[in-house]
């Protein structure tokens, strides 16, 4: 059985998520295992967003916003990255393994970019193998 | 809340979409799924007929979800709101899966790309059920615009607008108007000059009645939304001075390349390789003469100067090829013995005229050579006093084959246009944003090249991309016309998706207004909760993400809304095939 991850992208509006369309205009082609969510900033992310997709299945979760200095709403990056940082600590514990929670900053210029970091990514992913904390979810859930 | 009766269409985008995405077979997946009463495919879902199909079926089928499938949100998510709306559904009732820019165009697995498609539809079918209706809130708008940039493209807007009537503040960086075309000597293709063209415009910008003109200034912390905003401007006085006005329009140009960059020209090594800017001042003075004020008598033209080179700038600066032979001409109108070298990698003579002008100018006993820029650049080196010239060019020429030696006593060098150094103060005061070329990005590539994606800041001239005078002006007036509507029709609808905080759950900790770049969150001590002001709050949600006790909002980007669309990523997702 093939492994086939799943990973949930969250992109802020104006830098990542129109970065992404410029790799589709510029038809560069990168692994199709990603699914992305469009938020207006990244600083719109909440931990559980990060933790239910996780909790939903998905083998990694991406986490693209505007450069620092250059968001769209002034500092919501860097909100986000702080946020990163905690919810990195917070899932470690969870026994979720680091590779799968990734944050990157990608511009609307940055299509190559983009297309790099999901075949980075989904590689990355791939060697890990698939997430069990819906498995291990679910065995609670029957015990409890 | 209703029972959602959700409509789904998949766009096949010609064969964008259909290529590579088996658009029947989504349709038939996600057709039985909860909720959704139809689904269906069509050729072009933003033509005319494809609007119509969702307008007929919202009524027939009293649909009262709609989801598109198509491209990008960025690029029709506004057609597709308006037409839903036009159907008598609130248009925030409507969600667009994006299978072609981030499906279709990036894969090349049809199966992966179709599953793709499937978990992405399927996601906007979770996320529209819990969609709310957003009333529609406009502002009125301040009639005075600012423009930022006193060259052609921003002084032929700012007159635009002043001859309707109404306020301009144009603010200018340098002690002159008049841009780069005031530096001409003469325009192509018809070799009139730009003088006589710009200086008129400058008299009337400057004796303007509706137009504060202010030289030598800078605009800085520029705030608010279409229709109101308000900045400084800083000129040297001690006290900045506050404008208000209810659009934007940048109109900052492009600088030339700097050629010392590039070695093998040796610009500012030897005094008689200039620029093609220095060479319009030289063309303007009269008399062409080399730096020891003789007659040359061989004078070369270096096209592509840091355009379309994998070094430099990838892109064509669009505009120097006509700008190189309108200097042939003016060269040979002047020294009728002299010999002229084009040295190019290749000619672009685009645009109306341009052709027919090139096809003229190789009658002006030109000797044309070429060389290829990826290969090997050609190489200026100083020639021996033996020889009877002031410098050599050796180049291997592309058309012939040989390695050759041009004898020169004055080089050109067709500079490509590229970003002021300064590009990104501008981008962060107005908020746009840039492509890879440091250009500013327009709202829509084909359909919309003059707005940006910030409501009322609109973008003009070269600052969006290299141009030619008459496509920066049709730029500049079309903007202006845009600009003069909004202010025709007094006020402008404004984003809705803002914060909203549910004062029965705030625990008052104000960590929301601590987070919020744009003070729009104050603390009400008589209920101790906090409050949004709708008018400054621009919709980023990072509040909602900061608040503890789940009581701010985020309008259409909702945790439940956003959550559900995680939850249809993954209840569709196929771990094995």
């Amino acid at each position: 059985m093939n492994f086939r991850p799943t990973i949930v992208a969250f992109l802020c509006n104006w830098c990542a998520y129109t970065g992404a369309d410029l790799a589709g205009t510029s038809r560069m082609r990168y692994a199709p295992n990603i699914r992305i969510i469009r938020v207006m900033c990244s600083g719109r992310i909440d931990p559980t967003f990060i933790l239910t997709a996780f909790q939903q299945g998905a083998d990694g979760v991406l986490i693209c916003g505007c450069h620092p200095g250059d968001c769209h709403y002034q500092t919501g990056n860097y909100k986000c990255l702080r946020r990163f940082k905690l919810i990195s600590k917070y899932i470690a514990q969870m026994g979720i393994e680091p590779e799968r929670l990734k944050l990157e900053w990608i511009s609307a210029s940055e299509g190559k970019q983009f297309a790099e970091l999901v075949n980075e990514m989904t590689k990355a992913i791939l060697n890990v193998g698939p997430s069990k904390i819906k498995s291990t979810l679910e065995v609670k859930h029957l015990k409890s | 809340m209703e029972e959602p009766r959700i409509g789904v269409y998949i766009c096949w985008c010609g064969n964008n979409i259909a290529k590579m995405v088996d658009v029947e077979a989504v349709a038939a997946e996600v057709g039985n799924l909860p909720n959704v009463v139809l689904a269906k495919t069509y050729k072009y879902m933003c033509s005319d007929p494809g609007q119509d199909l969702i307008i007929k079926d919202i009524r027939g089928h009293h649909l009262n979800r709609v989801i598109v499938a198509a491209c990008s949100p960025r690029i029709h998510e506004l057609t597709f709101r308006n037409a839903v709306e036009k159907a008598g559904i609130n248009p925030y009732l409507f969600e667009m899966a994006n299978i072609r820019e981030q499906d279709s165009w990036v894969h090349t697995d049809r199966s992966e790309a179709t599953k793709k498609a499937i978990d992405l539809v399927n996601a906007a079918i979770h996320r529209v059920r819990f969609h709310e209706p957003l009333q529609k809130r406009s502002v009125t708008v301040d009639p005075a615009t600012l423009v930022i940039g006193g060259g052609i493209s921003g002084m032929v807007a700012a007159l635009e607008i002043a001859n309707a009537g109404k306020q301009v503040y144009l603010v200018e960086k340098t002690d002159r108007l008049g841009g780069h075309v005031a530096r001409f000597d003469l325009t192509f293709p018809h070799l009139s000059s730009a003088k006589q063209m710009i200086h008129p415009i400058i008299q009337r910008v400057e004796n303007h009645p509706n137009i504060d003109v202010f030289k030598q200034s800078v605009i800085r912390d520029v705030s608010g939304y279409i229709g109101n905003f308000k900045a400084l401007v800083q000129n040297g006085q001690p006290e900045p001075l506050e404008l208000k006005f209810g659009n934007i329009i940048a109109a900052t140009g492009l600088k030339s390349f700097d050629p010392s960059k590039i070695e093998e020209y040796g610009y500012g090594k030897f005094p008689d390789v200039v620029t093609s800017m220095e060479f319009e001042e030289i063309l303007a003075s009269g008399k062409v003469l080399t730096k020891h004020g003789k007659e040359p008598r061989n004078i070369a033209i270096i096209h592509c100067v840091g355009s379309r080179s994998k070094v430099y700038h990838e892109y064509c600066s669009r505009t120097c090829c006509m700008v190189a032979l309108k200097f042939v001409n003016q060269i040979r109108a002047g020294l009728p013995e002299c010999n002229i070298f084009e040295i190019y990698a290749d000619m672009r003579a685009y645009g109306k005229g341009c052709e027919e002008f090139y096809a003229e100018s190789t009658h002006r006993q030109i000797i044309f050579l070429m060389f290829d820029q990826q290969e090997k650049l050609p190489v200026i080196r100083q020639a021996e006093k033996t020889d009877d010239c002031n410098m050599l060019i050796e180049m291997d020429e592309k058309l012939s084959g040989e390695s050759i030696e041009v004898p020169v006593d004055m080089v050109v060098l067709m500079v490509n246009m590229e970003a002021h150094d300064d590009v990104k103060d501008v981008v962060h005061a107005i908020g746009v944003s840039l492509c890879g070329n440091q250009f500013f990005i327009e709202k829509h590539p084909k359909l919309d090249p003059v707005a940006t994606t910030t409501g009322g800041v609109y973008i003009v001239g070269t600052c969006q991309g290299p141009k030619d005078i008459p496509d920066s002006v049709a730029q500049a007036r079309a903007a202006a016309a845009r600009i003069l509507a909004t202010i025709a029709q007094g006020s402008v609808a404004v984003e809705v998706t803002t914060a909203f905080v549910n004062e029965e759950f705030c625990c008052g900790c104000q960590t929301c207004i601590r987070v919020c770049p744009y003070t729009a969150i104050s603390f009400k001590e008589d209920k101790k909760s906090s409050e949004v002001n709708e008018v400054l709050c621009k919709g980023c949600g990072t509040c909602g993400s900061a608040c503890p006790s789940g009581a701010i909002t985020s309008k259409h980007f909702t945790d439940r809304q956003i959550l559900s669309e995680i939850e249809g990523i993954m209840s569709m997702s196929y771990k094995e095939i």
